[in-house]
């Protein structure tokens, strides 16, 4: 039914008694995995794309999977990863392939003029990108400040701390609509 | 006691030892306003889950599955992620995919000169060097690109610096074709350092509103390329492009 020829020859670097296996726990994972993508990407289709990219990416690295290592880190990691990836290269693109786009716009990071009635999402896309993935795997995933600190490749206080000015970012934008929380 | 705001949190997020957490508890029954505070970010945490949990109750996409599973790609080609938006978006996530599709083809320089009429072109050949000329070197100089008429003849995309520290731009300019080009400045001249057409841009004058139009950018992929090569930093922003020409592009 998935073409068994393919998946030997295509992944021939390891672990062959268990691929199978593990591409069955990243089909469990792909909920998960979508939701986290979803605290990155704002558009649920480039969110997909990014779920796209880190499972080929996992399935074509799956021998550096240790076997002490969980399989959902380690992907949120590849997912992570895949997706700062990106943005450094739309970030760049952006600034380069929109010149209309350009004039008063430019070096602006701080468009926060219209904080009204923000949704959630539309306030996760104004985090820095390495805001957006602690409060992604901490608050939304939640995963322990450790595990989420290893996938990010930083000590705990770094991970707190970024941890911490995504949420008051994401506290006062969200302030106005949600009255229980002032 | 005091506890600082990234101690709440964590309590919010139970990752305190238990004798902080005691601490921390005890505060919260007599001060109400440590309590707020931790239920401020209790409150967070739960409207940020309830948000993103909805992706959860939906099945994933198949082409999700297929590529968890292994499914030849030959299989999946039409939802290879490059070719599954028929219409790029502006600002769109996956930029490349929108250069993939924009179909641009360079032009070397010097075929663009032989084919053009020594008077009036755009570029013309000094010593060697090929200079921008005529409205082209006037609007280099003197236009910017956020207050330019949209029909202008020619129209200014970005501004930046060199790695060599010259000012460069880039510009499209309408003549039989258009043609589209990075010029860096030179003493007082605009030397071009790349100049392309692109075949689709034909179509975009032709009905106007450009069917091809791609996001932001009409430049052929060779003169992104020069971009890439040589910009150093960010582009100019408004007001920095407004000064560097109040400096006649000077260093």
């Amino acid at each position: 039914m998935t073409a068994p020829d393919v998946i030997r020859c295509t992944d021939v670097r390891g672990m062959h008694a268990s691929l199978d296996q593990l591409r069955e726990q990243i089909v469990d994972l792909l909920p998960r995995l979508r939701r986290f993508a979803r605290t990155l990407a704002r558009d649920p289709h480039d969110a997909d794309d990014l779920v796209q990219i880190a499972v080929e990416r996992a399935l074509a690295r799956s021998e550096q999977l240790r076997p002490e290592s969980k399989l959902s880190s380690w992907m949120f990691g590849i997912l992570r990863n895949a997706w700062i990836d990106e943005t450094r290269t739309r970030g760049r693109r952006n600034r380069i392939f929109a010149p209309e786009e350009l004039g008063e716009n430019v070096g602006d990071a701080s468009s926060e003029s219209h904080v009204e009635a923000l949704s959630v999402q539309d306030a996760m896309t104004r985090l820095p990108d390495e805001q957006r993935v602690a409060v992604g795997l901490v608050l939304v995933e939640g995963l322990s400040y450790k595990e989420a600190a290893e996938i990010m490749g930083v000590p705990i206080g770094t991970l707190t701390s970024r941890l911490a000015r995504g949420r008051e970012a994401l506290q006062s934008m969200l302030a106005d609509t949600t009255g229980a929380m002032q | 006691m005091k506890f600082s705001e990234e101690t709440l949190m964590a309590y919010a997020d139970n990752e305190l030892d238990s004798q902080t957490r005691s601490a921390v508890e005890a505060a919260m029954a007599t001060d109400p306003e440590i309590a707020r505070r931790i239920a401020q970010h209790k409150a967070l945490r739960g409207r940020l889950k309830a948000t993103f949990d909805e992706v959860l109750d939906e099945p994933p996409p198949q082409r999700l599955v297929d590529a968890a599973r292994g499914v030849p790609a030959v299989r999946r080609e039409g939802n290879v992620i490059p070719l599954r938006r028929k219409q790029p978006r502006r600002g769109a996530w996956p930029q490349w995919a929108t250069m993939a599709a924009s179909l641009v083809v360079g032009v070397i320089i010097g075929q663009v000169i032989l084919r053009m009429p020594t008077a009036g072109a755009p570029v013309a050949s000094r010593n060697g060097q090929v200079l921008a000329n005529g409205t082209l070197a006037q609007a280099l100089s003197d236009q910017l690109a956020s207050t330019q008429a949209s029909d202008a003849p020619v129209k200014i995309g970005v501004s930046f610096k060199s790695k060599t520290g010259d000012y460069c731009r880039t510009f499209t300019l309408q003549e039989s074709t258009t043609l589209a080009g990075l010029a860096c400045r030179d003493h007082n001249d605009w030397r071009v350092q790349v100049l392309a057409q692109n075949p689709k841009s034909e179509s975009n004058s032709a009905n106007g509103s450009g069917t091809y139009r791609q996001a932001g950018s009409e430049m052929p992929r060779s003169v992104l390329q020069a971009v890439e090569d040589t910009i150093s930093g960010d582009p100019l922003d408004a007001h920095a492009e407004a000064l560097a020409r109040g400096k006649h592009w000077g260093p």
